[in-house]
């Protein structure tokens, strides 16, 4: 998984600095590079051409939207999974209190139940067990 | 009123006297108390509106003494009251991400990258999101350039305007704070080198200032003690 990354990091990286160097070329034109600027324009389509074989071994990655946002906006886009996991582990500590407090709930409501209906009470537990799965 | 209530609700003279039309027997309503006389079974309750044929009951239910009694849910093993972190091993991922302090720049994260990249793409066209709605046109080979192709590449010498010259420029470091920086833009040559060399030049400056001064108080030092 991660050499598939690794080689298509590899081309882009080529596929970067050949247009950085086609752009200093044409910064600042020299008749005599006119042959260098035509082989960077081939090392260009050949990069394209590598670029497109590593599509094939990548069709099953997806990426979330949102993290494209932040790359337009210019921003890191690991905010985006520090934003993940902040959110993830804030829902699960809601979610953890919601239940120990609804389980606290049960069994107060139980206990309480059974002071006031002690007959119907051991008729529920024993249709429902006296420890029913919370 | 009470005969077009039974003949709705198919209700028979022999079940006793006629309830009262005023609770109703709509959706969500609870049916009324049944007289003493009447044993609670569930085949005797009056339908519904809405049900077809006898009131739905579970069959375990039918038998219960306890209205509405159904079976609890099947639990889950995987519930919010598990740290789900911990449970997918994204420890390593947490402290990484969320211990440390992220950059917010893009130039942060994508050091290597030349040109300005910390800029919105909306500015100049550049956003992924444009490349997703108007995706380009795909499908085709690419094949190498021809000698007549090339011919269209054909430039004339000279430099650039200089709105045009920013995509061989490395992005800003941030350990340079002087303005002279921003005009880099201008030279054509890569500046890989004078970013790096001017801090140290500055650092250089630094470190021969306390020294300068220090010959200075060495030199006045001096000069006190020739005077007398």
């Amino acid at each position: 998984m991660a050499e598939k990354f690794d080689n298509l990091e590899e081309h882009l990286e080529k596929f970067v600095e050949n247009i950085r160097q086609m752009g200093i070329i044409v910064s600042d034109f020299q008749p005599s590079s006119q042959t260098g600027l035509n082989q960077k324009l081939n090392y260009m389509i050949t990069g394209l051409q590598d670029i497109e074989k590593c599509r094939q071994q990548l069709h099953e990655i997806n990426i979330p939207l949102e993290a494209f946002e932040y790359i337009d906006q210019g921003r890191n886009p690991q905010l985006y999974t520090k934003e993940c996991l902040e959110r993830a582990l804030a829902k699960n500590e809601q979610v953890k209190g919601k239940i120990d407090t609804m389980t606290k709930f049960k069994s107060l409501l139980i206990s309480e139940l059974g002071k006031v209906f002690p007959e119907e009470m051991t008729k529920y537990k024993a249709i429902h067990g006296d420890d029913p799965p919370s | 009123m009470t005969e077009m209530f039974s003949t709705l609700y198919g209700q028979n003279d022999a079940q006793g006297p006629p309830r009262s039309s005023s609770l109703g027997f709509g959706p969500g309503n609870p049916p009324p108390p049944l007289p003493p006389n009447q044993v609670p079974m569930a085949a005797q309750m009056p339908p519904q509106l809405g049900d077809e044929g006898p009131a739905l009951r579970k069959p375990g239910a039918m038998n219960e003494p306890f209205y509405l009694l159904r079976e609890l849910p099947v639990g889950n093993e995987l519930t919010g009251n598990t740290n789900l972190i911990t449970h997918y091993n994204l420890e390593h991922a947490y402290n990484k991400f969320c211990g440390k302090k992220v950059k917010e720049k893009l130039s942060n994260f994508l050091p290597e990258l030349p040109g300005m990249i910390d800029w919105p793409g909306t500015q100049d066209g550049s956003s992924l999101r444009s490349l997703i709605e108007k995706p380009p046109v795909c499908g085709n080979s690419f094949s190498p350039l021809t000698g007549a192709s090339l011919t269209g590449f054909r430039l004339h010498t000279g430099p650039l305007p200089e709105q045009y010259r920013l995509m061989h420029i490395q992005p800003p470091k941030k350990k340079s704070k002087h303005k002279h920086k921003h005009n880099r833009p201008q030279d054509p040559i890569p500046q890989e080198t004078p970013s790096d060399s001017d801090p140290k030049k500055k650092k250089k400056k630094r470190d021969d200032d306390p020294d300068r001064k220090k010959k200075k108080k060495d030199k006045k030092k001096k000069k006190v003690r020739l005077l007398p």
